[in-house]
């Protein structure tokens, strides 16, 4: 390539023809399908003589790090999900050469993939790597993560107050927020006739075999739990199968068009679905591209999701990691990424500099929600493993396999 | 080395590479995959190898409608190619130029330089509810005036139908080009009807090529989960979508090791009785 941007360029027009992260995601998830089911297969072959781990339950830890010269180290992240330059920016002011992999597809294949190296004690060749909060609840339970030590992360202290604290890493000692979004309702208006404010319009029997909904019982369940006004945060296992067996009972009189990844835009933008249980992110790029699709909070709340870096157990490079973390946390730096990838991002402080430099990011509420949105921004539910194979079985079921 | 020796070894350096392959990556996992299948525990706690044969029972007991229904999508998309493929093999053997036979040759197996994924997912993008073919159906009174072609079962059929098509073209052309034409001018010669003639000469002529195209197209559709995800709906399910669900969603390895075990049988069973009721030793005696 005579052009050394050619990467960036390609990456540009990728985000310009509207793929965002998790629209690429589903264009891509039946092909990961395909693939990902022989690596699934194979790594549970492997995994039928794991044992029991004796959960290290301590949540809250310390670590130092020595500061240390950066050589080459390992990121992990999602595709789609990292402005590139600030990347090359970090190996010119720091040193060393940071492998950047996209090779996170989904929470479940990724784990499959390192399970046997995380039970063994033995490190995973990837010094950050990037998961939802359901998963990284799990590696801090599991002690899969390694702490971080805050002295290598001063700028920490910008995370937004209501990210601080969550309920599997209360001190946050191993996993700091990369970005956030929100499960709220996708729609057309021309479709709907008028703006849709609430959970229950999901059921409104109006809209019948035009909705669909997220077959991840994470999102779905949770979004029906705070329609009972509960929250999902401290739900039970029980409850969340009655909100299962609501969206099921609603499926069976042909609510639901169908249960979707992340394609249901496709049936948004095409027209198939009026309503759909959608991510915040995505419709930030497809509000740009059809003025009559709307993305609302809704009114009761909606549930939140949180990617987060962490460091693997036994990571080889902690410092470079850290390093990274607290460059990622600088505003100026998170003010880049935010305006990239157009999800919630949990730096405080950015959105001055984007007044400057991007003022229509700066003015979208679903990348900066309002202070009464956000209060109203719930986390997943806290599962034991068991319990979590005992909702998505169940929700199974109501999608049909 | 004498040179009887050396050639007593012949045959098994020729097939040692394939049986090689076939152990590594054909037995051992199947075998394996068997060992899971009967065993019980989770992820967490381990597994233990259990001789759990209820897991089959209670496999086949909560997914037999998934089962029907893959097979009855898979008969259906099968009986469709072979109306399809068969005119298409048809005038390819027999009237073609050879420009025209190659070029129609070309165009059979050019879907397959693109990933079916995505070949499916266009027709999403061709049957949309709001789309031309779904206009003109509207049109011809095909459908209602609420009717969808989209996530419905028309789809997921037609889908599948469209995906396997190639590999029943495939070889029913092979077959039907082999065919020794004088045969059926002979038929004719001896007062056959153009009819009976094709019925008695290259119909018979032809069945191996049936019996293979229909295998082909049967075996995998039976498996295919990705026309039912992404042109269906739950309704529409099949086996495959359970199975890949159970590995990768729900984490129950022993089920889906399972329920793909009984799903091999099914097919092992249904392939040896077809060849009984097609009769392959009559094929043979056909072709003579």
């Amino acid at each position: 390539m005579t052009d050394p941007n050619f990467e960036r360029r390609l990456e540009e027009l990728l985000a310009s023809d509207r793929v965002s992260r998790r629209r690429f995601l589903g264009r891509t998830a039946g092909a990961g399908l395909a693939v990902g089911g022989l690596g699934a297969f194979l790594a549970a072959c492997g995994g039928v003589e794991g044992t029991a781990d004796d959960a290290n339950t301590a949540t809250v830890a310390t670590a130092s790090h020595p500061k240390e010269a950066i050589a080459a180290w390992t990121f992990a992240n999602w595709p789609l999900y990292m402005e590139k330059k600030l990347l090359t920016d970090f190996d010119k002011e720091f040193g060393g050469k940071v492998k950047y992999v996209e090779e996170i597809n989904d929470n479940y294949e990724f784990f499959s993939k390192v399970r046997q190296q995380l039970q063994n004690g033995q490190p995973i060749g990837r010094d950050i790597v990037v998961l939802t909060d359901y998963m990284a609840q799990r590696w801090v339970k599991d002690g899969y993560a390694e702490p971080i030590d805050k002295k290598n992360v001063p700028n920490a202290a910008n995370l937004v107050e209501n990210l601080q604290t969550i309920a599997y890493d209360p001190e946050r000692s191993y996993t700091l927020p990369y970005q956030s979004g929100a499960v709220g309702i996708g729609y057309n208006i021309k479709k709907t006739g008028r703006e849709l404010t609430s959970i229950d319009d999901f059921f409104d029997p109006e809209f019948k075999g035009r909705v669909t909904l997220f077959s991840e019982p994470y999102d779905a369940a949770s979004t029906v739990l705070i329609q009972q006004g509960k929250d999902p945060e401290k739900a039970t296992i029980d409850e969340l199968l009655e909100a299962i067996e609501v969206i099921s009972q609603a499926n069976d009189d042909g609510q639901f068009r169908r249960f979707t990844g992340n394609d249901y835009t496709t049936d948004l933008t095409k027209g198939n679905a009026w309503v759909c249980m959608a991510y915040s992110g995505d419709l930030v790029q497809l509000e740009s591209d059809n003025p009559d699709l709307r993305f609302a909070y809704p009114e009761q709340g909606a549930v939140r999701f949180t990617d987060n870096m962490m460091m693997p157990a036994k990571v080889e490079h902690p410092y470079a990691a850290e390093t990274m973390m607290n460059y990622l946390y600088e505003p100026q730096v998170a003010a880049k990424l935010a305006a990239y990838v157009n999800y919630i991002s949990p730096v405080d402080g950015i959105k001055e500099i984007l007044e400057q430099t991007d003022p229509e990011i700066a003015s979208n509420e679903l990348i900066f929600p309002s202070d009464e949105v956000a209060a109203n921004l719930k986390n997943y539910p806290q599962l034991t493993p068991a319990e979590e194979r005992q909702m998505r079985e169940a929700m199974a079921q109501v999608t049909g396999a | 080395m004498s040179l009887r020796r050396r050639r007593q070894l012949v045959p098994w350096l020729l097939i040692g590479p394939g049986l090689l392959w076939l152990a590594v990556f054909f037995a051992i996992p199947l075998a394996n995959q068997l060992y899971v299948s009967l065993q019980t525990g989770d992820p967490e706690t381990g597994y233990q190898f259990t001789w759990a044969f209820g897991t089959y029972t209670d496999a086949i007991a909560d997914y037999q409608e998934q089962f029907l229904r893959s097979i009855g999508y898979a008969a259906t998309a099968t009986i469709l190619c072979l109306v399809i493929g068969f005119p298409l093999a048809y005038y390819t053997a027999f009237k073609a130029r050879p420009w025209m036979r190659n070029l129609i040759l070309l165009l059979v197996i050019l879907p397959f330089f693109v990933s079916s994924v995505l070949r499916t997912v266009s027709w999403q993008l061709i049957l949309f509810d709001d789309g031309w073919i779904v206009a003109r159906f509207r049109d011809l009174g095909l459908l209602g005036d609420d009717g969808r072609l989209l996530a419905t079962r028309t789809a997921v059929i037609a889908g599948i139908t469209y995906n396997f098509l190639p590999f029943m073209i495939l070889p029913l052309y092979v077959s039907l080009e082999r065919i020794d034409r004088r045969l059926v001018e002979a038929a004719t010669d001896l007062y056959a009807s153009r009819a009976s003639a094709f019925r008695h000469v290259t119909l018979p002529l032809a069945l191996p090529g049936i019996f293979a195209g229909s295998l082909l197209t049967f075996i995998p559709a039976c498996g295919d989960f990705i026309n039912a995800a992404l042109l269906g709906t739950p309704r529409q399910s099949m086996i495959g979508n359970v199975i890949q669900s159970k590995f990768l969603f729900v984490q129950d390895y022993p089920t889906a090791a399972a329920l793909s075990f009984i799903l091999m049988t099914f097919i092992l069973v249904g392939v040896a009785l077809y060849a009984r009721l097609l009769g392959t030793k009559t094929l043979t005696d056909s072709a003579v």
